[in-house]
């Protein structure tokens, strides 16, 4: 599917990444390489630059220094977009304009589809099947507005399925969705891995994609303080802040899951 | 045949405004998607400065303002993107920049009265030409076709600028291709409409049929079919009245927009009367799956 890069190539290369907002660094020095077919997790606490470095990787944020790589290919000169598939942290509403479930998602497809051509056979099966996949087949035809927060992260999940990407970058997908769906988009996670597809995520906690993740780049005030196996029950990095903190995808009974995502 | 179409003016006009009701909303729907539903208007004022150097020149108003509410569509994307300018702040420098300009360029030329002015900023029935005609006609199907070849991409950018980068769309190049044919939608409708109220016809039709609609390509017709008949509608009772074209078009459309309003209100009771809860309770402690932004105890 994909042409220009080669395949041997790592999925991401960063070489001392950093990115500052008004002057103001909000990464420094960071490096790491993600090979293809690789599931890895961006951890750490709110504001230690999860977010920034995942869209710093795919270009959305400006580097201030250092250098980015995908597939091999020099950021800037990348340009085999339909390769990757991202998930922002959430849906933007934007003007209030209505779109459907089905819209949405097929515009995931965007760089698979040629001007001018309806949609093909296949196009219509990846957008079933990505729709299927995160269990919101029935909701098709209604007003994404309609939808929770939680269906509509599933929609921007599904959205990303259905472009058909062998990279997968998802900022914070789990961030609204209950446990029973987080339970339905781990599996689908972990198909996708299973596959051949590789995997960043953002994630607060590790919850139902435990058994999935190998290895975690954990980032505390922009700095990348490790990279290896997840630390299983590090409880404590995020005291003090707006969320409390599920183990395993179950909650603790007395205190709401709830996930502030932040937005730069 | 009713004595209004045997009138040559009043069927020229007729045809304009039929075309004007039909494009403003297409590019009305990204705009709004965009939050710029106020762009037209800050295009509009920087046309009236385009009429102002038309009148100045002894050229056709009608190009002048084409080619210097292009030039502000373009200024205001740098606006926008380059400066810590807010994006209503840069309209709003459009606004009286282009509006001052157009009165004082007026001023200055010979010959030219507050009553030239005035058809241009409410519109005119009367004064559309039959070149004007074509050029309409001409620039509506400009509009249409541009929009066409960009609209899939138009639609993941008016959803998320971000989301747009990483599909490797041509962010900036799009949206200057968006303001520029703004632009051209206003200089359009400016000879029915008038440019004080061209956004109107842009921004009201859709605001209409997003009560009523669900998905997206439903929005765009029927603000379409909403924004010819509120420009059909207006334009007979202008005659009638032997009012400004533009002030009867925009209530209208507003009449439409109300009604559509409460219609819309009607439809989700219904709706949610009907449709059973498909979803599960949510369990203990999550965000709940149904309503938004809650948290279940």
């Amino acid at each position: 599917m994909s042409s220009s890069s080669l395949p041997t190539a790592p999925a991401f290369t960063a070489r001392d990444v950093a990115v500052a907002y008004d002057g103001k660094p909000v990464l420094r020095d960071v490096s790491f390489e993600i090979a293809r077919g690789e599931t890895v997790a961006v951890m750490g606490p709110n504001g230690s630059g999860k977010s920034t470095l995942v869209r710093a990787l795919l270009g959305v944020v400006p580097l201030s220094g250092g250098q980015v790589w995908i597939g091999g290919t020099p950021l800037r000169r990348f340009r085999d977009w339909a390769q990757i598939g991202y998930v922002p942290q959430r849906l933007s509403v934007g003007g209030g304009v209505p779109a459907t479930v089905r819209e949405i998602v097929a515009s995931g497809r965007i760089n698979r589809r040629r001007r001018f051509r309806p949609l093909t056979a296949h196009d219509r099966d990846a957008v079933t099947e990505a729709l299927t996949a995160v269990g919101l087949l029935d909701r098709a035809d209604d007003s994404v507005y309609h939808l929770s927060g939680g269906q509509q992260q599933r929609v921007l999940i599904a959205r990303a399925l259905a472009g058909e990407p062998d990279i997968f970058v998802m900022d914070e997908p789990m961030a609204g969705v209950d446990a029973a769906n987080q339970q339905a988009l781990a599996r689908t996670i972990e198909s996708l891995a299973a596959r051949g597809a590789t995997i960043l995520l953002v994630l607060h906690e590790l919850g139902p994609l435990e058994p999935l993740i190998g290895r975690a780049l954990t980032l505390e005030n922009g700095t990348l303080v490790s990279d290896g196996a997840p630390q299983h029950s590090d409880h404590g990095c995020c005291s003090g802040r707006d969320h409390s903190r599920t183990d395993t995808g179950r909650p603790p009974p007395t205190l709401p899951y709830i996930e502030v995502s932040r937005r730069a | 045949m009713p004595e209004i179409l045997q009138l040559d003016f009043m069927v020229r006009a007729f045809i304009t405004s039929a075309l004007v009701g039909m494009t403003a909303p297409v590019i009305g729907v990204f705009l709004v998607q965009r939050r710029l539903a106020l762009l037209g208007d800050g295009i509009g004022h920087v046309a009236l400065t385009g009429v102002g150097l038309g009148f100045l020149t002894h050229t056709s108003p009608v190009l002048t303002a084409l080619v210097v509410s292009a030039v502000g569509a373009v200024l205001i994307e740098l606006v926008r993107t380059h400066t810590r300018t807010s994006g209503d702040l840069a309209l709003a420098l459009l606004f009286y920049g282009g509006i001052a300009g157009g009165v004082f360029l007026t001023g200055l030329a010979p010959g030219a009265t507050s009553a030239d002015l005035t058809s241009f900023l409410f519109g005119s029935v009367s004064t559309v030409s039959p070149q004007d005609v074509v050029l309409v006609a001409l620039l509506a199907v400009a509009v249409l076709a541009v929009l066409g070849y960009f609209g899939r991409e138009l639609f993941v950018l008016c959803q998320d600028e971000e989301l747009a980068r990483v599909h490797g769309i041509p962010v900036r190049f799009l949206s200057t291709v968006l303001a520029v044919v703004a632009a051209v939608t206003v200089v359009l409708a400016m000879r029915v409409v008038g440019v004080l109220l061209v956004s109107a016809l842009m921004v009201v039709p859709v605001a209409a049929a997003q009560q009523l609609t669900r998905s997206f390509r439903a929005t765009v017709r029927l603000a379409v079919l909403l924004g010819v008949l509120a420009a059909l509608t207006g334009l007979s009772t202008a005659y009638y009245t032997d009012t400004a074209p533009g002030a009867a078009i925009v209530l209208v459309a507003i009449a439409l927009f109300v009604t559509a309003a409460g219609g819309g209100i009607l439809l989700r009771r219904r709706r949610f009367r009907t449709v059973p809860e498909a979803e599960s309770p949510p369990a203990v402690g999550t965000i709940s799956g149904t309503d938004p932004g809650s948290v279940s105890p």
